[in-house]
């Protein structure tokens, strides 16, 4: 059953500027989709009308089956939660602790609850050590990691990460993708809008956007078999993939798919 | 010498008294010109930390730094003339799109050198330079920098520092954020001002790839001590980042990969897409 419906979605910052253009998808319930296009395609300007951040001037958008609009969006902003990629634009608390328990403040947790789910978060993400500290004192990495404590606190059923490990070194990267997997198999739906490839690959699925039009929507397996899609919009293929998909010998473009996707 | 550090050591105070160590004893030199460095390192390895040093924006809590024959120790010194070597040595934070404030691209470009009492029609000229060296066109100008894609904005923040003509410019992640196609047009970029000016830059960058592509020199950071300086390839070749937890570039481990399944007389160490393909077609000639 659809978790996230996109329903002939049109969305213009100006008479100039297109956003989004009649955008039609279905997101399943524990799914994870990966979002990729060239900068300006539309991507954030996707994920900020899939939690009532922009409103789309055309068609409309279902949270769990319910029409997204004024009045229901404070209930479903709850289910959605959104990590974005510079966490200095969604820092409000003085000390780490603070920043992780503010959504859950808004949700009027209870103290107890709440100062046990800080403690427990802030361990999931690794920051533990750092709850006393100011969130300026932080490494960019680091305060992306509250940040999306603070998120994981609230208990939202479908999470969405603009570009949220763009800052993050690799092996940090690597951390969060680890959890993010864990997340997924514990059912929640995970979108995230990346320029790398090599995460994107984790998807069951890829949203591919152009120039505000959706482009492609498939099974990852299915895209990676047609590297002209990505060329066509300015993407990167995975290194193994774009040698195999020129390479002569064929045992050897065997294997590079294999390495491609055991990823 | 542009900057030597000797025996750099900085500790961040911190609330519950008890200090920070983010570098630790680090001894480097980097030349007034000609160098391309990029800077690796963990999240808190202490890169942004070093790299607030090479313009005095933070004084060392021991051990000194030399920028251009000043002496940078703990204590401020009132013969040195600090406001100069920042303007010698440029940076530009993470991000430095945020701190565009002015309504037109050239005011925001001439910003700097105006504070440096440069004439009007000075900083005009110099902002058009600048803008070109980051490959805009005049058309630009009088555009409005919020108007612009984050690419471009990324650009016209660098020229407002290339403005100033810094002899060193240091770069805090400036691909971060941009697709690939970006942070390859970014980095041509910095390659071709290099080559025009022999600047020295220095970038901090979490993308091995690039290093690889574009570095001749690479500087490893660990828990705040430097744990390699030298090549990228001796770096790949090097046990250093297994030990660091550090990725390797794309290609090579590709490459490793396919040797190690397929049993391959292979040399993984390749460069580029079409390197690694002409490779693999080499050792398979005869299959």
């Amino acid at each position: 059953m659809s978790i996230i419906s996109v329903r002939d979605v049109s969305f213009f910052y100006n008479e100039k500027k297109l956003g989004l253009k009649n955008i039609n998808i279905e997101i399943n319930k524990g799914e994870w989709i990966a979002i990729l296009g060239h900068n300006g395609s539309g991507k954030s300007t996707l994920a900020k009308t899939l939690v009532g951040l922009l409103e789309p001037q055309k068609g409309e958008i279902l949270i769990d089956q319910v029409l997204l609009n004024d009045e229901t969006a404070y209930e479903l902003r709850k289910k959605i939660g959104i990590v974005f990629q510079n966490p200095d634009n969604q820092f409000v608390g003085v000390t780490v602790r603070d920043d992780i328990a503010f959504g859950m403040e808004n949700l009027c947790v209870p103290r107890e609850e709440m100062l046990q789910k800080i403690e427990f978060y802030a361990k999931k993400v690794g920051m533990s050590k750092f709850l006393d500290k100011q969130p300026s004192n932080l490494s960019g990495g680091q305060k992306q990691r509250v940040a999306i404590a603070g998120i994981l606190a609230m208990h939202s059923d479908i999470l969405i990460f603009d570009e949220a490990t763009s800052m993050l070194d690799p092996y940090t990267r690597n951390d969060l993708i680890n959890y993010i997997k864990t997340l997924n198999k514990e059912g929640l739906t995970i979108i995230m809008i990346t320029h790398d490839v090599n995460e994107a690959l984790l998807a069951d699925k890829m949203l591919i956007l152009n120039k505000g039009e959706l482009y492609a929507f498939e099974e990852t397996a299915e895209i990676l078999k047609k590297p002209e899609v990505f060329h066509e919009c300015h993407l990167e293929l995975p290194v193994a993939l774009e040698v195999a998909s020129l390479v002569k010998n064929i045992e050897v473009k065997e294997k590079l798919w294999e390495y491609a996707l055991t990823k | 010498m542009g900057i030597r550090f000797n025996q750099v050591t900085h500790e961040y105070a911190s609330y519950s008294k008890v200090t920070y160590k983010a570098i630790h004893n680090i001894s480097l030199s980097i030349l007034e010109h000609d160098e391309f460095i990029a800077l690796v390192g963990h999240t808190g390895s202490g890169k942004s930390t070093l790299a607030k040093h090479m313009n005095a924006l933070i004084f060392p809590t021991s051990g000194t730094v030399e920028i251009f024959n000043n002496i940078i120790t703990k204590k401020r010194d009132k013969k040195i003339k600090y406001n100069s070597i920042r303007k010698s040595v440029g940076l530009v934070f993470q991000f430095p799109e945020y701190q565009l404030f002015e309504d037109t691209v050239e005011k925001d470009i001439m910003f700097g050198p105006l504070n440096f009492k440069v004439s009007i029609e000075e900083a005009k000229k110099v902002a058009l330079e600048s803008l070109e060296l980051v490959g805009l066109d005049e058309s630009y100008l009088n555009r409005n920098p919020f108007n612009l894609s984050g690419g471009e904005k990324k650009r016209v923040s660098i020229a407002g520092i290339l403005a100033l003509d810094p002899e060193i410019l240091v770069l805090d992640e400036p691909t971060s954020g941009l697709d690939p196609e970006g942070k390859n047009i970014l980095m041509r970029l910095f390659k071709d001002i290099h080559k025009k000016t022999n600047k020295t830059i220095i970038i901090i960058t979490h993308d091995m790839d690039l290093v690889y592509q574009y570095f001749n020199r690479v500087l490893v950071l660990k828990d705040g001590e430097l744990s390699f300086d030298g090549s990228p390839e001796r770096l790949f070749k090097s046990d250093i980042l297994d030990k660091n937890h550090l990725d390797f570039p794309n290609t090579i481990k590709t490459l490793k990969h396919i040797k190690e399944t397929m049993n391959l007389d292979i040399n993984i160490y390749q460069k580029t897409v079409e390197d690694v393909i002409k490779e693999l077609n080499r050792v398979t000639k005869n299959e």
